[in-house]
């Protein structure tokens, strides 16, 4: 499994591995995106530009999660699938850059889940390991 | 943090963790052994478990007299859900993204009618079905107020004022609100663009996972002083409402988690995990982030301010009851941070007290609370499930001496939402209440599941220990009938 939810008694954990640092972020993307809608139910219609950037690849996650959760309202869309098309250390900080695709929300055919409120620095482990990257936090629901 | 747990009982309601390690004052924690014994068994990761959280809460600067957590506790992400933390700056005391929470300024509203439950028999499906067509709720709603740029500057300066004067609501509503809806430090110019776009369209909906709009009848009365002052009688209707500030909470929450982590770097704080990130509370970027929070927080009191409004007019289209019928008992907060005056060891001082999933509490007395309820306490507004009961109670001036004036906000999950999804199946749970007689109406799948009943403590228990402790008196019980989720 590319990501895995963690208990927690409030609120979520998000768990994403990679062999690579992409693929990790782009996986927990997906994790995010599949907690909020059952992603079924959502056409990959419409592409949104979403970019994130922080510190150190464990902020970066963190960015980057909640500039998906921003794109969700900016846009009044749900999204199906994230597609990772940039990743770069520039000075002292990551920046990361990708596709979101989905359509406008209509509640009467996308399978609503639950809101989250935010991705948190709670819990928070950027890791590399034998097999890649591991990247988790807590997300506020 | 050592694991191992060198707890002292204070009495039978209250332990003490004395400060070990990096900890400047003791963690306190008011629970019975029960309740303890629960706590710890439930916890689903040794890493985010409350009682770390709490000792950690105890490491940061200028923390006075103990970090503390109230009986509904449980892990929350920094800091525990259920805690409480005051701060003086005059000894460096700092502000902190995660005492606050994301939905900053989330609360309860309570609404009393002039209705008793005999005025809804047979009314309650058609009152659910009008609720649930006229609030918006669940991820994805958007509210019928569409607002200008320059009106989501007018919101974050003037909070539930504001929602008045565009007409929902009426002006008596304010003086049963914390801080009469409106919070003077707000500054619009230091919430972003984003923030601010996130919630043009969600003014007035209601959230999603534990949020709720219920219908509740009166089924006990404690106090009879108190219930009067409060306008309460035996089986009259109430309403609760329970949201927060919505997105532009949310983002405001995001913004600042790494432009604290800079000051903390700035500053040489040393925080014990990476979500205690803080600044001075003088320092520019502790002031900054502090009128943030009080813009958000006007945000979530203009946001009950509609709902409020809606519930009327819910109650209006569905049974023609008035709008006048229908009036604001109290609103409480219990995700803030407020500058509060506070009695420490015989001296006055003024404090930054947040509170992390806690309702402040005041005792009697105090120049804060509504003429009206100034001679009994402030009203404190406690939650429990879609399938038990609800609590009214007031603040006493042992809380005062304690807890700086604070107390619990609701029941406290015990089992993990992916647990509760497992466990309880949203179809059996809307019939098992069914059978109980509460009516549930819910937009999102897991809303039901993941809130049902089981998943939390026990209300009455966790109601017991801090009126056992004297932190709060029993007013009312409140009994739910209808329950309109996310």
């Amino acid at each position: 499994m590319p990501y895995e939810y963690l208990d927690h008694e409030a609120d979520i954990g998000l768990e994403a591995t990679g062999t690579r640092l992409e693929e990790a972020l782009r996986d927990g993307v997906q994790g995010l995106l599949a907690l909020l809608v059952d992603p079924e139910t959502v056409e990959p219609r419409e592409a949104v530009p979403v970019q994130a950037s922080g510190d150190d690849p464990g902020a970066l996650y963190v960015a980057l999660l909640n500039a998906v959760l921003a794109a969700v309202d900016l846009h009044g869309m749900f999204f199906r699938d994230f597609e990772l098309t940039r990743l770069e250390r520039v000075d002292d900080h990551w920046v990361v850059e990708g596709t979101l695709y989905g359509e406008p929300i209509d509640l009467e055919r996308h399978a609503v889940e639950i809101e989250v409120k935010a991705a948190t620095y709670g819990g928070l482990l950027a890791e590399q390991t034998d097999t890649g990257w591991r990247l988790r936090c807590v997300l506020d629901l | 943090m050592s694991t191992a747990l060198n707890l002292r009982k204070i009495h039978d309601y209250l332990f003490e963790i004395p400060p070990h390690g990096k900890m400047r004052v003791p963690a306190r924690l008011y629970l019975d052994e029960r309740s303890l014994r629960e706590l710890l068994e439930n916890q689903s990761s040794e890493e985010w478990n409350a009682i770390r959280q709490l000792e950690n809460v105890a490491c940061l600067p200028g923390i006075v007299k103990a970090a503390l957590a109230m009986a509904d506790v449980h892990p929350g992400y920094g800091f525990p859900i259920g805690g409480v933390a005051a701060f003086d700056p005059k000894a460096g005391g700092v502000i902190s993204v995660a005492g606050v929470g994301f939905d900053i300024n989330c609360g309860v509203r309570c609404l009393r009618t002039h209705l008793t439950r005999s005025d809804l028999a047979g009314k309650e499906e058609k009152l659910a079905d009008t609720m649930y067509e006229v609030i918006p709720a669940g991820l994805g709603s958007t509210g019928e107020l569409k607002l200008s740029p320059k009106e989501i500057d007018r919101v974050l300066r003037e909070g539930a004022r504001y929602a008045v004067r565009l007409g929902y609501g009426r002006e008596e509503d304010l003086e049963y609100i914390e801080e009469h809806g409106q919070l003077s430090d707000a500054d619009p110019s230091v919430v972003s663009h984003t923030a601010k776009q996130r919630q043009m369209a969600q003014v007035g909906t209601l959230g999603s996972g534990n949020h709720y709009v219920e219908v509740q009848v009166v089924d006990q009365i404690y106090n009879a002083r108190a219930a009067e002052a409060f306008g309460l009688e035996l089986g009259q209707i109430v309403i609760m409402l329970h949201t927060g500030s919505r997105a532009l909470g949310h983002q405001i929450g995001t913004d600042y988690l790494p432009f604290l982590e800079k000051a903390t770097r700035k500053y040489g704080i040393e925080v014990p995990d990476r979500e205690l990130v803080c600044a001075p509370i003088e320092s520019p970027e502790g002031q900054q982030y502090f009128r943030a929070v009080m813009a958000g927080a006007n945000c979530a009191f203009a946001n009950r301010q509609v709902l409020t409004h809606l519930v009327r007019q819910a109650f209006w289209k569905a049974l023609r009851v008035p709008e006048t019928a229908i009036e604001t008992l109290y609103e409480v907060a219990h995700n803030t941070v407020k500058w509060e005056v506070h009695e420490v060891d015989g001296e006055r001082r003024r404090l930054l007290v947040h509170r992390k999933g806690s309702t402040r509490a005041f005792g009697p007395g105090r120049p804060e609370l509504p003429e009206r309820y100034r001679a009994v306490g402030q009203p404190v507004l406690v939650g429990g499930t879609m399938g038990t009961a609800s609590y009214i109670l007031v603040g006493t001036e042992q809380g005062m001496r304690e807890t700086f004036g604070t107390a619990l906000h609701g029941a406290g999950r015990a089992k993990s939402r992916r647990q509760a999804k497992r466990q309880y199946p949203a179809e059996r749970i809307v019939e098992q209440l069914r059978k109980q007689g509460i009516i549930v109406r819910a937009h999102g799948k897991a809303s039901i599941s993941e809130e049902a009943p089981g998943a939390y403590k026990d209300v009455e228990h966790v109601v017991d220990v801090m009126c056992n402790a004297g932190i709060v008196a029993r007013v009312a019980r409140l009994r739910p009938i209808i329950c309109l989720k996310g």
